[in-house]
C-alpha cells in the first residue's frame, strides 16, 4: 500500500489519498495523479503487452501520445478498452486491468509470438493467410479476431449518457500551454469572446512538467494565475478536460469534453459532451510531442520519453526509476538530468548522440535493468529517458488537407501555408520550441485575430521567460541486427520499415498500410516522424521529399457513443403522434411506425387471436356499417393567392383551373422526368384558397417541391404555401352509415347526396360550434367522408365521433384495414407509387392532360415511357383461393423459364380480403389490360413460392364506383 | 358554444427547475399572415393600424403587450397573441382588411417558454444557434433544428425564449427539453 517511488513536491494534493486497483492489486495515489503516475509511484513498471509480439511494455509517455500503457478501465458494461493510463485522471475506487495477454500479465502465454518474430514481419498476414481458401472465414478470421483488438468491449449496451452541445466564439484557443494561455489572455483582454480548450485537467501544458519560470513565477504558478485572470473575464470560457479533435468546414471545430470520466460515478449526468464549436478565428497552441530514437530493444518497461520522465518527477512527484540514464540527440535531454538530480534521483549517465555517446541495446525481460553503449560498456539503469526531438502537434492544421513542411533547424515538420480558414498556429505547434517564443507567438496571434475581428488589441506584453535556442542534430536510429522499435503500439520495427521499402512500398501512405505504422489509438504520435525518417534514409530521399501521411479527425480517440449523443434506442429520432393517439392507446391500438409517425395499425378486441382477426373485423365494419380512421398524417398544405389555381394547374398533371369552390379533385403529380411521385386531393374553399393533401410519406417532399416551384420557377405568381399537417386533426368516416353518423356531428349542413355529393367540400362546424372542414372523398370505395377539426380538438373529436357513432356500429380502424380496403378498391399507394411507375402503368394515363403543360408532362411522353410493353396495374387472385400472395413476386407466363428475359411484371401490394374471402393482389403486368382472365405464375424465389394467379381488374370492389357516389 | 374541449400538446407542462423554468404556453393563438405579391406596403400599413406593430425584419419579431409578430419568410409572418377561441384567424383577416392571407396555425405548434438565469447554458445543449445577446438580441426569431426537430426560437427577453416546434412531435420535443434540463447543470 506504500508508494515507493513517490518523491517530494509535484502538483498533487497529498491530503487527498485515493485508493485504486490495478489487476486486482490495491494501490494508492493522490488527487492530481493520472493512473500512469500513480502506477509508477507504486513501482509498477510492467503495465501491458504489445500488440503483435506480446512483449512486456511499460509507461512510455505522460500524455495523449501514449502507445503502450493501454488499459481496460472500469468493470461491467461501463468498461472501456484501450484507455491510455497517461490521460486517465485518478479517482477513488478506480479499477483498471491490463490487456492483450493470455493468463497473468507477468506470464503471458502469447509471449511465444516474440520467439516467432522472424515469421511475423511486416505484411505477414497478407502473405500467410492466403491458403487454403476454406480457412479464411472458418479459421483465420476467428483466430485473428481473437488475438487482435487489444482490449475487449463488454458486449452490453453502454450505460453512460453522452450529450451534444453548441458553442460559439470569436477566437478559439486550442491548448492551454504557455502559448495557449498567452493567446487566451491577450484575446480575452480585447473583449473578444474566447474559448480556451485543453485536453488536460490542469491548464498549463508543459509548464506543469518543467521547471521553467514565467514572469518571475514558477511555470505552474504563472499558469494558475493566468487561469485565475481568465476566469474573471466574462467573455472567456475555459474548457479543461476538452480535446478539440477535429477541424471541419467553415470554422467548425469538434471538441470532446470529459465531464464525469474523472469521477467514480456520473450520477445521471453525461459522461462526455461532444461540442460543435463555431469559431470565427482559431489559434492552435497544441504544443509538441517528443519522439524516440530507434535502437535495439528500446521497448522495455523503463524506456521512456525524457519529457515524460520530467513530467513524472516535476508534476506528479514520482521517480520513474531509481537510477535513470538519458539518451538524447538534443539539448532538451540534459534538462532531464538536472530536474531528476534536483529531486534526488540518481543519474546513471547522459548519453548524447552529438558526442557519439550511443545506446545500442538494453537488458531486462520485464523491466529495464541495464543498457549497452556503443563502446560495449553496460550501464546499470532501471529507467532510460530518451529524447529524439520534438514534433509539433500540427494535426489539426491538416484536417482540411493542409500539408506540413519540414524545418531542418528543429528537425521537425511544422504547419504548412495552407491552414484551415481562420486558423493560425502559435508556440511549439508552430515550431517555436523555446518558452519565450511560444508566449510571444501566442500573444501576437491572438492580437492579430482580435484586430482582424474589429477588437482593439491589448498592449500588454507577453511575460518574460527563457528563450533557449533549439539545439538538435537529427539522429533517428542505431543500426544493428536486433529489433529496434519505431512504433511501439503496432510493434513496427526499423526492419519492418526497411522490408516494406524493399518490397516496393515506397510511399509513406503505403508504408503505413503495409506495416500498420501510425495506426490505432495513438495514430503514431511518437512514431510517424521516426518511421518516415527511416523510410527516407532507405529510399535515399530527404524527409521533406518523403512527406507525411494525412492526418484526419479525431486527434485522439473519441467514443462512438459521444457521436451518437442522445440519439439511441427509441430516441434515435423524434416520434410524431396523431391527435387521436391517446384515445387509440386507451382503446387497444397497436401502433406502427410510418416514417416518424406512430399510427394505429389495428385495435384489438376481446377474443381476437391475432392481428388478422382485428383487421378483418375492422374492414368488414367499414363495408357493413361505418368505420373511423385517423388520417391526420396525410400531408396538408394550405395554398392561397390570386394565382393559386394557375399554380395548381402547373404542378398537377391533370387540370385544376376550373375546379369550382366547394369541390375536391384527385390530383396526380409527376416528377420533372415524367414519373409519378405523389397523388392526393385538393379542395377549393374559396376563389383564392385551396387545401391540398399529399401522401403521408411524401408530405415533406411535396411541400419542398411546391416551394421550389413557387420561389424559383414562377416567382411572378401570387401563391403562398403553409403546412397545416399538424394544424388539423382529420378523420376518415367511411361506410354505408357514415352519412348517418356525420349528420349527428356536423352542424347545419345538408349532407344529402344532392346537396353534398361525392367530391364536395365545405367549411362547417361540428358538435355545436367547433370549426371543421368536411370533404366527401373515399379511399375505401365506400360512401365516405373526411372530417377535419383544429388539431387541439382532435382528441375530443374522436371521442365525440365514437359516441355519436355508437348507435351505427362505428368501429375504429387502423392502417392495416385501410390498406386492405384500398387494395380491394384498387387505389394506388406506396407499393405502386415507387417513383418508377408512370401514370399509364397505374391506369391513370388519361389524367395527364394533353391540353396544358405541367411539371413532368412533356417527359412523360417520351417513347421510353410509353413503349414499355403496356405494363399496367392489374388485380390478381389466386387460382387456388386458399393460397396466399406475397408482394414482390414476379409474374411469369406458365411454361416460361424463371429468368429476367421472361419477366412479365411484379406484384406490388397484397392483402387477405375479408370481403371476398381470399387473398388479392395488385401488380404491374405486361400488356395487362388485354390479359384479364389469363392465369400467370406469381413466382417468388425468395420465399420459395410459385402461385398460379388469375388476372382481374384492379378494382375488386365496386368497379363502377356507384357505392362511393351513392 | 362548442361542446368539444381543446387539449394542448403537452397538457400545460410547467416545470420550474432551479434557474430555469420551462412551461407550455397553452392559450397562445397563432395565425400565419402571407403577404400578397407586391403587397408589403399595404400589409405593413394594415398591420400598423390593426396591431400597432411594424413588420419585423427577417430573423426578427416585433412585439406589443398584446401581440408578437414574427417574420418567418420573406412574404410570411406569424402573429402570436393570447386567445383561446376555436378559430382565431377570421378576426385577424378582418382586421387586416384582406391585405394578407391568413391561416390558423394555433394547433400546428407547441410553444415552450424558457426563462431564468440558466436558460442560455441549458440551450447550449440543444440549440445550434449563437444565443449571445450580441448575436441574438431580444426579439430575434430564427428557425433552426434541435434534436432533429424543426424549431422556431424567439428571444422574448434577456433571459426568456419561446421555442416553437411541431405539435405532433411535442412529446419528443419535451423529452429533448427534459434531457437538457437533467444534463446541462
Amino acid at each position: 500500500m506504500t508508494q515507493p517511488n513517490r518523491l517530494s513536491g509535484g502538483l498533487i494534493d497529498r491530503t487527498r489519498l485515493l485508493v485504486f486497483r490495478f489487476n486486482g492489486q490495491v494501490m494508492q495515489g493522490y488527487q492530481g495523479d493520472t493512473l500512469a503516475s500513480a502506477l509508477l509511484a507504486n513501482g509498477r513498471r510492467l503495465v501491458g503487452r504489445s500488440f503483435k509480439y506480446h512483449r512486456p511494455r511499460g509507461i512510455f509517455s505522460a500524455g495523449p501520445e501514449e502507445p503502450n500503457a493501454l488499459i481496460q478501465l472500469r468493470k461491467g458494461p461501463e468498461t472501456e478498452p484501450n484507455t491510455r493510463d497517461t490521460v486517465t485522471e485518478l479517482f477513488d475506487g478506480l479499477e483498471a486491468a491490463s490487456q492483450n495477454h493470455r493468463g497473468p500479465l507477468d506470464w503471458d502465454l502469447l509471449a511465444v509470438n516474440d520467439w516467432l518474430a522472424p515469421f511475423l514481419s511486416a505484411g505477414f498476414y497478407y502473405k500467410t493467410f492466403m491458403w487454403p481458401r476454406a480457412f479464411w472465414e472458418r479459421l483465420y478470421e476467428p483466430v485473428i479476431r481473437a488475438s487482435a483488438g487489444l482490449g475487449r468491449l463488454s458486449g452490453e449496451p453502454d450505460p453512460d449518457i453522452y450529450d451534444h452541445g453548441f458553442l460559439h466564439c470569436d477566437i478559439l484557443v486550442i491548448g492551454a500551454g504557455p502559448a495557449g494561455l498567452s493567446a487566451a489572455l491577450a484575446a480575452g483582454r480585447t473583449g473578444a469572446r474566447v474559448i480556451l480548450a485543453d485536453e488536460d485537467f490542469r491548464l498549463g501544458g508543459r509548464l506543469n512538467s518543467e521547471t521553467y519560470e514565467v514572469g518571475g513565477l514558477p511555470g505552474p504558478d504563472w499558469a494558475q494565475a493566468a487561469e485565475a485572470e481568465l476566469a474573471t473575464l466574462e467573455n472567456v470560457r475555459l474548457l479543461p478536460r476538452t480535446t478539440v479533435y477535429g477541424v471541419f468546414d467553415h470554422g467548425t471545430y469538434g471538441a470532446l469534453e470529459r465531464k464525469t470520466d474523472h469521477l467514480a460515478r456520473a450520477d445521471g449526468k453525461p459522461r462526455q459532451i461532444l461540442w460543435r464549436i463555431h469559431a470565427k478565428r482559431a489559434i492552435l497552441c497544441a504544443g509538441a510531442t517528443e519522439r524516440s530514437i530507434a535502437f535495439a530493444d528500446n521497448d522495455r518497461p523503463g524506456v521512456m520519453l525524457a519529457g515524460a520522465v520530467r513530467a513524472y518527477a516535476n508534476r506528479f512527484g514520482v521517480a520513474p526509476g531509481r537510477r535513470v540514464a538519458i539518451f538524447t540527440n538534443n539539448a532538451d535531454g540534459l534538462r532531464t538530468a538536472d530536474d531528476l538530480k534536483a529531486q534526488g534521483v540518481e543519474i546513471a549517465g547522459v548519453f548524447d548522440t552529438r558526442d557519439d555517446a550511443i545506446v545500442t541495446g538494453t537488458q531486462g525481460r520485464k523491466g529495464l535493468k541495464s543498457i549497452t553503449l556503443k563502446s560495449g560498456r553496460r550501464v546499470r539503469a532501471d529507467c532510460l529517458a530518451v529524447s529524439g526531438g520534438w514534433s509539433p502537434n500540427l494535426h489539426l492544421t491538416c484536417h482540411l488537407r493542409g500539408r506540413p513542411v519540414w524545418r531542418d533547424d528543429i528537425a521537425a515538420f511544422v504547419p504548412g501555408p495552407d491552414l484551415p480558414g481562420g486558423m493560425t498556429v502559435a508556440g511549439a505547434a508552430n515550431g517555436a520550441l523555446a518558452l519565450h517564443a511560444a508566449l510571444t507567438q501566442g500573444r501576437t496571434a491572438a492580437n492579430a485575430a482580435a484586430k482582424d475581428l474589429g477588437f482593439t488589441p491589448s498592449r500588454k506584453q507577453a511575460p518574460k521567460a527563457s528563450d533557449e535556442p533549439i539545439e538538435i542534430k537529427p539522429f533517428w536510429h542505431v543500426k544493428g541486427t536486433r529489433r529496434a522499435w519505431v512504433d511501439l503500439q503496432n510493434d513496427v520495427t526499423t526492419k519492418d520499415v526497411h522490408q516494406s521499402h524493399q518490397e516496393g512500398f515506397r510511399s509513406v501512405e503505403h508504408l503505413k498500410r503495409y506495416t500498420t505504422l501510425g495506426m490505432a489509438t495513438d495514430q503514431g504520435k511518437t512514431a510517424n516522424v521516426l518511421g518516415l525518417a527511416i523510410l527516407a534514409e532507405a529510399s535515399g530521399k530527404t524527409i521533406a521529399e518523403t512527406g507525411t501521411t494525412i492526418f484526419r479527425p479525431p486527434y485522439t480517440p473519441a467514443p462512438i457513443g459521444a457521436f451518437a449523443g442522445r440519439a439511441r434506442g427509441k430516441d434515435f429520432r423524434p416520434t410524431r403522434l396523431t391527435p387521436s393517439h391517446k384515445w387509440a392507446a386507451e382503446n387497444g391500438a397497436s401502433f406502427a411506425e410510418t416514417g416518424a409517425w406512430l399510427r394505429a395499425e389495428w385495435y384489438t378486441r376481446g377474443g381476437e387471436k391475432g392481428w388478422r382477426d382485428s383487421v378483418d373485423r375492422e374492414a368488414l365494419a367499414v363495408r357493413g356499417a361505418v368505420g373511423i380512421c385517423d388520417v391526420s398524417t396525410l400531408g396538408k398544405i394550405d395554398i392561397q393567392g390570386r394565382d393559386a389555381a394557375d399554380f395548381l394547374d402547373r404542378v398537377y398533371a391533370n387540370p385544376f383551373l376550373k375546379l369550382p369552390v366547394g369541390r375536391v379533385r384527385y390530383g396526380l403529380m409527376l416528377r420533372e422526368d415524367g414519373f409519378v411521385y405523389d397523388d392526393g386531393t385538393t379542395a377549393r374553399l374559396s376563389p383564392t384558397h385551396y387545401v391540398m393533401t399529399t401522401t403521408t410519406a411524401n408530405a415533406v417532399l411535396v411541400f419542398r417541391e411546391l416551394e421550389f416551384a413557387r420561389q424559383c420557377l414562377w416567382p411572378d405568381l401570387d401563391v403562398h404555401l403553409i403546412s397545416v399537417t399538424d394544424a388539423w386533426a382529420q378523420y376518415a368516416v367511411a361506410g354505408p352509415k357514415s352519412r348517418d353518423l356525420l349528420s349527428g356531428a356536423v352542424d347545419d349542413l345538408d349532407l344529402s347526396n344532392d346537396a353534398f355529393p361525392f367530391m364536395a367540400c365545405a367549411s362547417c362546424t361540428v358538435f355545436g360550434g367547433t370549426p371543421a372542414r368536411l370533404f366527401r372523398i373515399s379511399f375505401s370505395g365506400e360512401l365516405a367522408y373526411e372530417i377535419a377539426v383544429p388539431s387541439r380538438y382532435g382528441d375530443a373529436m374522436i371521442r365525440a365521433l365514437m359516441q355519436a357513432g355508437a348507435k351505427f356500429g362505428a368501429t375504429p380502424y387502423g392502417v392495416e384495414a385501410l390498406s386492405v380496403l384500398r387494395i380491394e378498391k384498387g387505389h394506388a399507394a406506396g407499393g405502386e407509387l415507387t417513383g418508377q411507375t408512370t401514370a399509364r402503368q397505374l391506369g391513370l394515363g388519361g389524367m395527364v392532360s394533353g391540353k396544358k403543360d405541367a411539371i413532368g408532362t412533356v417527359l412523360s411522353r417520351r417513347p421510353e415511357m410509353t413503349q414499355d410493353g403496356d405494363l399496367r396495374l392489374m388485380g390478381f387472385r389466386p387460382v387456388d383461393r386458399a393460397a396466399t400472395l406475397n408482394a414482390g413476386a414476379h409474374f411469369l407466363t406458365p411454361g416460361d423459364p424463371a429468368d429476367l428475359n421472361h419477366d412479365q411484371g411484379w406484384m406490388t401490394s397484397v392483402a387477405w380480403s375479408p370481403t371476398f374471402g381470399h387473398s388479392i393482389g395488385l401488380g404491374i403486368l405486361k400488356n395487362g389490360a388485354a390479359r384479364i382472365g389469363e392465369t400467370v405464375r406469381a413466382y417468388d424465389p425468395i420465399r420459395g413460392k410459385d402461385t398460379p394467379v388469375e388476372v382481374v381488374s384492379p378494382h375488386f370492389h365496386d368497379p363502377e364506383g356507384a357505392i362511393q357516389r351513392g | 358554444m362548442a361542446d368539444l374541449t381543446p387539449t394542448s400538446p403537452l397538457g400545460g407542462y410547467d416545470q420550474p427547475t432551479g434557474g430555469l423554468r420551462v412551461g407550455e404556453l397553452t392559450g397562445l393563438a397563432l395565425v400565419s399572415l402571407a403577404i400578397p405579391l407586391d403587397g408589403e406596403a399595404k400589409a405593413a400599413k394594415a398591420v400598423k393600424s390593426a396591431f400597432r406593430l411594424d413588420l419585423p425584419a427577417p430573423g426578427m419579431s416585433t412585439a406589443s403587450n398584446t401581440y408578437r409578430l414574427i417574420r418567418t419568410a420573406p412574404d410570411q409572418l406569424l402573429l402570436a397573441f393570447d386567445d383561446d377561441s376555436p378559430d382565431p384567424a377570421p378576426q385577424i383577416a378582418k382586421a387586416l382588411k384582406t391585405t394578407a392571407y391568413t391561416t390558423d396555425q394555433t394547433g400546428a405548434w407547441v410553444t415552450l417558454e424558457l426563462s431564468g438565469a440558466s436558460v442560455r447554458p441549458a440551450l447550449e445543449r440543444l440549440c445550434p444557434l449563437d444565443l449571445h445577446p450580441a448575436a441574438f438580441r431580444v426579439d430575434a426569431a430564427h428557425r433552426t433544428v434541435m434534436e432533429h426537430l424543426g424549431v422556431l426560437i424567439v428571444r422574448t427577453g434577456d433571459n426568456s425564449f419561446w421555442l416553437m416546434s411541431a405539435s405532433s412531435s411535442a412529446m419528443s420535443f419535451l423529452h429533448a427539453m427534459e434531457c437538457t434540463i437533467r444534463y446541462f447543470s
